[in-house]
């Protein structure tokens, strides 16, 4: 798959968007700015407002849970409607970026690209957060049903078989279909394993070769590379 | 230079064709119009020229996600094509369908081209309920092989149900049936009035009373079958205490906003949304920023019953949707049909 720059810096800003906002636990904010890793609050977290524009921003980093929780709380509110705390976060990082390209700690392009990257985010946080409109269905979760679902579903399924209104070809497909769900539940780690290690023979027996990260037709420029690696310095070397 | 507008999603009507007569159906060119209204207009471009109005569309935003629908979208033969080409766009899509002609070899084509969800109506657990309201003997067979083939084909469905007079009172087995047979979640979509179902109006719309009792039990249901449930269709806050349904997600209309579901139909003319009749203009004419410019929309966003002047829940009710009261009492200001029908039974808080 080809990925532009453009789409690579926005998907990295929401990837680690989600990744912030699911290992917080939220909890009523303390102070304005020290949120969501409350009471445990990181040691490396400044206890008095930050100082510096790097503090500044690697805060704002943080801040997404508080976003989140802000988002779907407020409801229809048309703060809320608006994203105006999320807008004010996106100032507030630009505020910092240009603070550090002034002092000379980040070029021009790259500071750009972490904008980017961060508007992306917000915007990410907000769209996963806000009420449904009256279109969308529903934000659906595609992760697999849990063996506790799949148990609940077998049941149903003979229920509505006993009913006897159902086309028996019907149920046999979606029964089927289940016993595929279920199996995976039987496997073991070993199992799991060797089921990959046979799709990915048979992917490349197919003659597709499984790219290297480094063989991805990722569309990077350095400066998208930079950007990347400055915001995980960011967040993982405070 | 003007920024290209940012759209949650597009939707598409790929044609107008359908191979059911749903008495419920909204699609704004079925029923018979006023004779003082303009017909809409019908008819739908060939492949290549329909390619190059989604490139416009694409080009001329910021969207990720196209939502296809109809009519039904099946009865366009070009449909694999044009999921191919939104798929090297890396566009995500969702298909609307009655699932008639989603047999399994076509599911499995669908979802080799990226079709990411389906939604499909599940109107009862009664096979004569569903196949009376779809207007078409056989739908409940085909809809429920449909799902059970996405479910074989490792695809993700959501299931609609439509609630009427003559099936709110099965939604619980509805639930049932639609988790048994793996839907990821269920709408619940109030009757909204429009198109073919502004016919029958009367004989469909459910009283405040029936959706108050149907919400409690998608309630219960929703915590039972662990089935999330969107209400989408906007419900009057005056009328019912949504908030007396934690599991439930309500929407509310969303045109004229950054989260506006856009409606592009199979001509390339847009609307605010799907419900509305109202053409903002052709995309092959003007450009998507123009068309949805504060100067076009204001009429369509501006409106408001005058009942709602002075509450305080109206920027983000709105009313409830203005479009069925457009199409159905030909004025965006009216009160739509839920309200109209029920306020006087239910007085408005």
């Amino acid at each position: 798959m080809s990925l532009s720059r453009r789409d690579f810096i926005k998907l990295f800003g929401a990837s680690v968007a989600s990744l912030v906002v699911a290992r917080c636990n939220w909890q009523p904010p303390a102070t304005p700015t020290v949120t969501c890793y409350d009471p445990a609050i990181p040691p490396d977290l400044p206890p008095s407002p930050p100082s510096s524009a790097r503090e500044r921003l690697r805060l704002l980093w943080l801040r997404f849970p508080e976003l989140a929780q802000a988002i779907s709380k407020g409801g229809d509110q048309e703060d809320t409607w608006d994203n105006l705390l999320g807008q004010e976060m996106v100032a507030d990082h630009r505020l910092a970026l240009d603070d550090l390209v002034a002092e000379g700690q980040l070029s021009s392009p790259v500071a750009d690209l972490v904008h980017e990257a961060y508007t992306a985010a917000i915007d990410h946080t907000w769209r996963s957060n806000i009420p449904i409109t009256c279109y969308e269905a529903v934000i659906v979760d595609y992760t697999p049903a849990s063996a506790a679902v799949l148990i609940q579903q077998t049941q149903v399924l003979g229920e509505l078989a006993d009913q006897g209104t159902i086309d028996p070809a019907t149920l046999a497909t979606v029964r089927t279909a289940l016993e595929h769900d279920l199996a995976y539940y039987a496997l073991s780690d070993s199992d799991v394993n060797a089921l990959y290690d046979k799709l990915l023979v048979e992917y490349q027996q197919s003659g597709e070769i499984v790219p290297t990260f480094e063989q991805l037709e990722l569309e990077l420029t350095p400066d998208a590379r930079a950007a990347a690696q400055f915001i995980i310095d960011l967040l993982t070397n405070p | 230079m003007t920024s290209r507008p940012q759209l949650q999603s597009l939707i598409f009507e790929v044609t107008q064709r359908c191979n059911h007569t749903c008495r419920h159906c909204y699609n704004v060119w079925q029923g018979d119009a006023p004779a003082d209204q303009t017909p809409y207009p019908r008819g739908e471009l060939d492949s290549a020229r329909t390619i190059e109005l989604l490139v416009k569309a694409l080009d001329e935003t910021t969207c990720n996600h196209v939502t296809l629908t109809g009519g039904e979208p099946l009865l366009r033969p070009d449909l694999p094509a044009l999921l191919d080409f939104l798929k090297g766009r890396n566009i995500h899509t969702t298909i609307i369908s009655n699932g008639r002609l989603l047999d399994e070899s076509s599911i499995a084509s669908l979802l080799d081209r990226g079709a990411g969800l389906f939604e499909l109506p599940l109107l009862s657990h009664q096979a004569e309920v569903h196949d009376h309201l779809s207007g078409a003997p056989g739908a409940w067979d085909a809809v429920l092989a449909a799902m059970a083939n996405i479910r074989l084909h490792r695809g993700q469905f959501v299931a609609a149900f439509v609630a009427t007079r003559h099936n709110i009172e099965h939604l619980y087995e509805t639930m049932k049936l639609a988790f048994g047979f793996g839907a990821r979640a269920l709408m619940f979509n109030r009757f909204n009035p429009g198109g073919r179902g502004r016919d029958h109006l009367e004989e469909l719309l459910p009283s405040v009373g029936q959706v108050r009792q149907a919400l409690a039990i998608a309630e219960s249901a929703s915590t039972e079958f662990g089935l999330p449930v969107a209400c989408s269709i906007p419900i009057q806050p005056c009328l019912i205490d949504t908030t007396a349904f934690p599991h439930l997600g309500f929407g509310t209309c969303a045109a004229g906003t950054n989260r506006a579901y856009y409606t592009l139909d199979p001509l390339g003319n847009l609307r605010p949304c799907n419900h509305s009749t109202t053409i903002l203009g052709n995309l092959f004419e003007e450009s998507f920023a123009e068309l949805i410019a504060p100067g076009r929309m204001a009429e369509f966003t501006r409106a408001i019953p005058a009942i709602c002047t002075d509450c305080a829940r109206r920027k983000d009710c709105q009313g409830g949707c203005k479009a069925s009261a457009q199409v159905c009492y030909a004025s965006l200001e009216a009160e739509e049909p839920f309200l109209r029908m029920n306020r006087a039974v239910e007085p408005v808080a």
